[in-house]
């Protein structure tokens, strides 16, 4: 028996220690006291000054404690469920869990058929949402684009209508305004059976964006008010770029980041005591030859990692960013940036790392890219699984056994634990050259290429209930109405 | 094929050494000769185990598991199917190369060929050119097998053939050569038959080596 006996499940990272942590808490604490934030919605003016903020026009001061009341309040576990039930699909948010997805609103998108960049369009969002049905590492779903054959208001709306019959994994929902809002929660509560059933096990999350810096715009509040209502996950994630909306330190762009997304924990929890809230944002340095956010730049990463810290210190999962790329194309490039931060953000226990598949500098989406990173998702969560030490694992009867100059490969242990010690490749090859040769000289290229084909011909997922789809039916008919009235 | 040879191959393809020789002994005393049960369920079995192992669907323990299955079965079939003098496939002589005590590829190509119906003489490793003359005088097989898991090693393929071209024992055999570091290319140069470039490509290379496949 074992006592006063200490484990690690796993590979640790830590970068801050406690008392930095403390500084950048309190950094943030001070700037939401004594700068404040311009939020530019009435109401949540109002909602604020009742809980104790100090309003000034459209400047809002938030006192420390009211801040800390609000991170009391949300919780740091939750479940996001799969809409079939399927326990496999449910996301399990809590310390030491990493889940990945792709990110959305890309304006271009890599053509499954010909591979060539062009607009993204409505029929690519059922593709890109059976992809990643099928990815085994990858855990939640977005489309990856902004769709552009529709009407220009609506494209959030038809792209949660085209991803949630072609997923049951649990979808991360942008919307433009409150009425796309309404209308993504009316699918989904149709298929849950109910808002209080969907309250209980919900199925997507609500995502929102606040303006740096430090801004609560107007269209964010609307949104945020609508999921607190309706007591549907919020992510608030600002967009800050160091050098351009933040300050140029990687020290100094967690603190505003920190208090743009607190800002709307404050609001939420004010609404909704007690909503699983995701922090944001998407960190990283605006290039100061191209002026573009980068997103294979390795100050995202190190930005990233911090705010996570930051988050877990305070009890919050963070909305983590990895797996994407400034890279045109499927080459070199994207598979340094995008594994090395898909690795790098596993390792801080991001809670959902998003933007998996982000080319171009989120510019374009690419299902190819995507699938590659489920690759080095697999990859990574081999090595930070880690090793398990016990008896059994530490083998030493077995070495005894099989002794000086035996094989290990006939032995019970080895076909005990050789499918779970070892990761497998789907995409990478390990043949020798000759086979290699034989099946065609196929690059990694080639193979994802292949792979996501196969998906596309062979996949099949879970379907929603028929009244879904008439509801689904009904609400696009309803939008496209409104817009053109 | 009847319910019982079936069920044999299905424990081959298993891996369950424990019930295949009590199938073999129940499929003798359903009157089925131990080449029929060796070529309809012991070979049948390991045939789909090469066939799932190319296909990535096995891995090597598990191609192990069903050898040693199909071995212990074999185990009580040898010494019936020498007494009936049953014709098999060819008769292989193998072994891992002088210098080099690597045997787990070699015994792997051994058990899927005797999987495939050879007879499989197994010299060990570290065999010496002159080991291999003296087996092949004694035993007179169709092929030779060489493996070698070295750089350093891979090279006494060649002067094992050199010797067998002195002894004028060559022309008489096939020569299949394999192992991590061996190539088509190094194959060619030393002077052998044939190359497999895995396990289950050795032992389908022994079939070809005789014309069976």
């Amino acid at each position: 028996m074992r006592t006063n006996y200490r484990i690690n499940s796993g590979v640790r990272f830590e970068m801050f220690t406690q008392d930095q942590l403390e500084e950048l808490f309190w950094g943030a604490l001070h700037v939401l006291e004594y700068t404040g934030l311009d939020v530019m919605h009435e109401e949540a003016r109002q909602i604020l000054k009742k809980a104790g903020a100090w309003v000034e026009g459209t400047r809002v001061r938030l006192p420390n404690y009211l801040v800390r009341k609000s991170l009391e309040m949300a919780p740091r576990s939750f479940t996001l469920f799969a809409r079939d039930g399927n326990p496999e699909n449910d996301i399990h948010i809590g310390p030491g869990r990493a889940h990945f997805g792709p990110g959305p609103t890309c304006v271009q998108f890599i053509d499954i058929e010909t591979q060539a960049r062009r607009p993204y369009l409505n029929s690519d969002v059922p593709l890109v949402a059976k992809v990643v049905d099928a990815l085994p590492n990858i855990d939640f779903c977005e489309s990856l684009g902004t769709v552009s054959d529709v009407h220009h208001d609506l494209g959030a709306l038809y792209e949660f209508a085209g991803m949630f019959p072609n997923t049951s994994k649990p979808i991360v929902a942008w919307s433009y305004d409150k009425y796309d809002s309404a209308g993504i929660h009316e699918i989904a509560v149709a298929e849950a059976g109910g808002q209080e059933a969907f309250e209980q096990r919900p199925t997507y999350v609500h995502y929102c964006e606040p303006l740096s810096p430090l801004i609560t715009t107007s269209e964010s509040v609307d949104k945020l008010l609508f999921a607190a209502t309706h007591r549907i996950p919020l992510i608030f994630t600002p967009c800050p770029l160091a050098g351009g909306t933040a300050p140029v330190t990687a020290a100094g762009i967690i603190i505003p980041a920190a208090a743009e997304s607190w800002m709307g924990l404050t609001i939420a929890q004010a609404v909704q005591p007690g909503l699983p809230f995701i922090m944001g944002g998407v960190l990283s340095v605006m290039d100061m030859s191209a002026m573009i956010l980068a997103y294979g730049a390795p100050e995202l990463s190190l930005m990233m990692a911090g705010i996570t810290e930051l988050a877990h210190y305070v009890g919050l999962p963070l909305w983590q960013t990895g797996g994407c790329t400034d890279s045109k194309t499927f080459d070199a490039q994207a598979m340094i940036e995008g594994s090395l931060s898909c690795y790098f953000s596993a390792m801080t226990g991001g809670d959902l790392t998003h933007d998996v598949g982000y080319t171009e500098s989120a510019m374009t989406g690419s299902v190819f890219q995507l699938a590659a990173m489920d690759e080095a998702i697999g990859y990574t969560r081999r090595i930070t699984r880690g090793i398990e030490v016990n008896e059994d694992t530490l083998a030493v009867d077995v070495i005894h056994n099989v002794g000086p100059n035996g094989h290990y490969l006939k032995e019970k242990h080895t076909r005990r634990y050789f499918r779970s010690e070892f990761w497998y490749p789907n995409l990478h090859d390990r043949r020798n050259f000759e086979e290699w040769e034989m099946m065609g000289r196929t690059t990694l290229k080639d193979r994802t290429i292949a792979r996501v084909h196969d998906i596309l011909v062979t996949h099949n997922p879970s379907s929603i209930k028929p009244e879904t789809e008439q509801v689904i039916r009904k609400v696009l008919a309803e939008a496209e109405a409104r817009v053109r009235a | 094929m009847s319910a019982i040879l079936e069920q044999l191959s299905a424990v081959v393809i298993e891996g369950d050494e424990t019930k295949s020789p009590g199938l073999v002994q129940k499929a003798l005393d359903e009157g089925f000769t131990a080449k029929e049960i060796l070529d309809n369920a012991l070979v049948v079995g390991m045939t789909e185990v090469g066939i799932r192992f190319k296909r990535g669907d096995m891995f090597v323990p598990e191609v192990l598991m069903s050898a040693e299955a199909m071995q212990t079965g074999l185990g009580i079939l040898r010494p019936l199917l020498a007494a009936s003098g049953a014709e098999m496939l060819g008769k292989i002589v193998m072994g891992t190369v002088k210098g080099d005590l690597h045997d787990i590829g070699k015994n792997l190509v051994g058990m899927l060929c005797e999987g495939s119906g050879f007879d499989v003489i197994d010299l060990g490793f570290n065999v010496a050119p002159e080991k291999f003359i003296e087996a092949v005088k004694q035993h007179k097989p169709n092929i030779i097998g060489m493996s070698a898991l070295l750089t350093t090693t891979m090279r006494s393929m060649g002067h094992t053939i050199k010797a067998l071209e002195e002894a004028g024992l060559r022309a008489g055999v096939k020569i299949m050569v394999g192992g991590a570091p061996v190539d088509r290319e190094f194959a060619d140069r030393v002077g052998a038959d044939g190359y497999g470039s895995n396990a289950p490509a050795g032992a389908d290379l022994a079939k070809q080596l005789m014309g069976a496949a």
